[in-house]
């Protein structure tokens, strides 16, 4: 039944992400990257992160897309016309196509793996509350530097987008 | 979950063996409040202040060296304390005051707000200092991600300049393309470790020691050695080795000379310093896989930096790929380091003769660079020896060490590698590493000889201006920190005692 529902989702997320390559109109682009992301958290429900597929849905279906519609609203973006390949673009990725078939070739050469059945995993951070206070225990030195990537994250925002009216004063 | 587990977990978190990394982390918040509460007109101390507080951080460093936690595990297996790291800590406040020297240089010709970027400098100098002491997954990943996330806004931090915002967009791309690799192949690792029917698998296979564990009772697992792969990968991109070079050109151009310096030595002795710890202590059962790996990616950058940079004419873009030859050299010795400790120490020398002659270099282009800070050509150094002969002979002194002429500081860094490559029988490296040097020499001189030998110039035409910028005298805390660094360079060539004899025997 797992592996049932595992296939209907897996094809959904890949289906939904080759929209978001090939769709020209950049709203539906970003519509079917939210369907993508929602397939991916219905994986992770599969596989009882639930905390993460739930974080999955609010942090990117629902912040990061909206922001990405928001940026193409205001972008205004007509679909413009294709302009046609040139030669050496057709090259690379005639290069680029060899080496994925290589690359799926050695996969499929040593796929085979004799990797025996996946043991029963304790999902340790798998609860909010487990999550929180190993947060706050053992990992909190990289949430106190994650503070200052954020911080400095800010700043370099603030740097780079203000508008600064008398730069004679900045001294 | 067992809370007595939580409280041992949480009284391992030993917060006195990061104190330099704290006070790193005070001073850059005691910045942004110092330009608050003071007024206006005292804001040009607060650089002064950003710059005598990292040399208290560099002598506290200096004076706890052999602390008590060296040897150990902190932060519940979250870091590891080795000979190596304190190096590299004092490596990187060292490198990180110099930025900053040569920061009040370049922003006192620019009119940008300038408390941010010591704030910045001083956060991602913390985050590398952490870095070289990793020893889990995650906590490499946050460090690295803050020092990628300090490096895009320093980049573009002219961004009045289209270059520089072309060089942070170029760079964000790149960068967040490396991170997915690195990030991939974490995840691969930690996915295949984490089955508890392989032998040696863990529940905590992020920890290196617990993952070391794994990959030795599987030595040949395919999909750890994808794994592997893709994390030597995403490093790659940070030092800038053949095929992940893509980016460095541009990006050295268009940045802020000071942070194309802090990008070329700091960015890629950290990533040099996290390319050590993976090889000599993590990914070691898969020697079979790296060496020839790493190897290749040696003998290609070598030669692609070289050939490069022959043809440049914008000395940024030459000293970037220039580094790109140099990583190649530094990438030997990590491949030597497999079986000749000696190397390990080498590569330590090799940094810091690449951190003074890189920091003379590039203390000379920020006096010489005009306004318009991407557009420095070679021929901007024409006479640069008659008008400032001080200039001229730090220029001449740390483009010789880079060259690795003797008895410069360079020369020595170079033999040594040289020596663990030779005692590890990595002679067809060696024969490419050689070739390369005798080529970089052209460059060099060439950029030497624009500065030293006297060429003819069309008169200038009426109504012509002259397109080198106006030089600038230089003043006297830059004249100072210039000519310590290039005396240090002839020093360090000549004399290496008892820093040589320490470094050497530097381990993990």
């Amino acid at each position: 039944m797992a592996a049932l529902f595992f296939y209907i989702f897996s094809t959904f997320t890949v289906a939904s992400a080759l929209a978001v390559v090939f769709n020209k109109n950049t709203v539906a682009s970003a519509l079917a990257l939210l369907m993508s992301l929602v397939g991916v958290a219905s994986i992770f429900v599969l596989l009882d992160a639930f905390l993460l597929a739930a974080l999955m849905v609010f942090v990117y279906a629902g912040a990061v897309v909206a922001l990405f519609l928001f940026i193409v609203m205001l972008l205004d973006v007509q679909g413009g016309v294709r302009k046609p390949f040139k030669k050496i673009t057709i090259a690379s990725s005639g290069i680029a196509l060899v080496l994925l078939a290589l690359g799926l070739y050695s996969f499929w050469k040593s796929g085979a793996q004799t990797t025996a059945e996946l043991g029963q995993i304790v999902p340790v951070g798998a609860t909010l509350k487990n999550y929180g206070e190993l947060l706050f225990t053992t990992y909190l030195l990289p949430v106190q530097i994650v503070g200052f990537l954020l911080l400095i994250a800010m700043l370099g925002v603030i740097v780079l987008s203000k508008k600064f009216e008398g730069l004679e004063d900045i001294k | 979950m067992n809370h007595e587990l939580l409280k041992a977990a949480a009284e391992s978190n030993q917060w006195l063996a990061i104190f330099p990394e704290l006070l790193l982390g005070s001073l850059a918040l005691l910045l942004l409040a110092l330009e608050i509460i003071l007024p206006k007109k005292q804001h040009t101390t607060i650089p002064a202040v950003a710059i005598i507080g990292q040399i208290g951080v560099l002598l506290y460093q200096l004076l706890h060296f052999n602390s008590v936690f060296v040897g150990h595990d902190t932060f519940a297996g979250l870091l590891h304390h080795s000979a190596n790291g304190q190096f590299m800590r004092a490596f990187f406040l060292l490198a990180s005051i110099l930025v900053c020297v040569l920061g009040t240089i370049a922003l006192a010709k620019q009119k940008m707000p300038r408390i941010e970027f010591f704030h910045i400098v001083i956060v991602v100098s913390a985050a590398m200092m952490l870095l070289a002491q990793s020893n889990n997954f995650i906590l490499l990943f946050v460090a690295l991600e803050t020092v990628t996330v300090g490096f895009y806004i320093l980049v573009s931090y002219f961004r009045t300049s289209p270059l520089s915002l072309e060089a942070g967009l170029k760079y964000l791309i790149m960068g967040a393309l490396s991170s997915g690799l690195l990030l991939f192949g974490i995840v691969l690792l930690y996915g295949v470790a984490g089955n508890s029917t392989l032998p040696g698998s863990s529940a905590d296979a992020m920890n290196f020691n617990a993952l070391h564990t794994f990959l030795a009772a599987n030595s040949h697992n395919f999909l750890a050695a994808v794994g592997i792969v893709l994390v030597l990968s995403g490093v790659a991109f940070k030092i800038g080795a053949v095929p992940f070079q893509i980016w460095i050109p541009d990006v050295y151009q268009g940045a802020p000379t000071p942070v194309t310096a802090f990008l070329a030595v700091a960015s890629k002795a950290a990533g040099f310093s996290l390319l050590l710890i993976l090889t000599q202590s993590v990914f070691t059962p898969y020697e079979y896989l790296t060496t020839p790996v790493l190897g290749l990616m040696a003998a290609a950058t070598i030669l692609f930096g070289n050939l490069a940079a022959l043809t440049q004419h914008n000395v940024k873009r030459l000293i970037g790929l220039s580094g790109v030859s140099h990583a190649g050299y530094l990438l030997i010795g990590v491949v030597a380091a497999a079986s000749q400790p000696l190397a390990i120490g080498a590569i330590g020398f090799y940094l810091f003769a690449y951190l003074l002659a890189s920091f003379a270099v590039f203390g000379v282009m920020t006096h010489v660079a005009g306004a318009d800070d991407a557009d420095q050509e070679l021929e901007h150094y024409a006479d640069l020896a008659k008008t400032h002969p001080f200039l001229g002979a730090v220029l001449a002194i740390g483009l010789g060490s880079l060259a690795g002429i003797p008895p410069l500081a360079g020369f020595m860094g170079k033999l040594l590698i040289f020596i663990a490559a030779f005692k590890a029988g990595l002679h067809g490296l060696l024969l490419v590493a050689i070739v390369g040097v005798v080529i970089s020499i052209y460059y060099y001189f060439g950029w030497i000889k624009a500065a030293f030998f006297e060429t003819w110039r069309a008169p200038l035409l009426e109504g012509e201006t002259d397109p080198r910028p106006v030089r600038t005298p230089v003043g006297v805390a830059a004249g100072v920190t210039l000519a310590t660094v290039a005396l240090a360079t002839v020093v360090l060539g000549f004399y290496q005692g008892a820093f040589g004899d320490w470094l050497l025997s530097l381990k993990f």
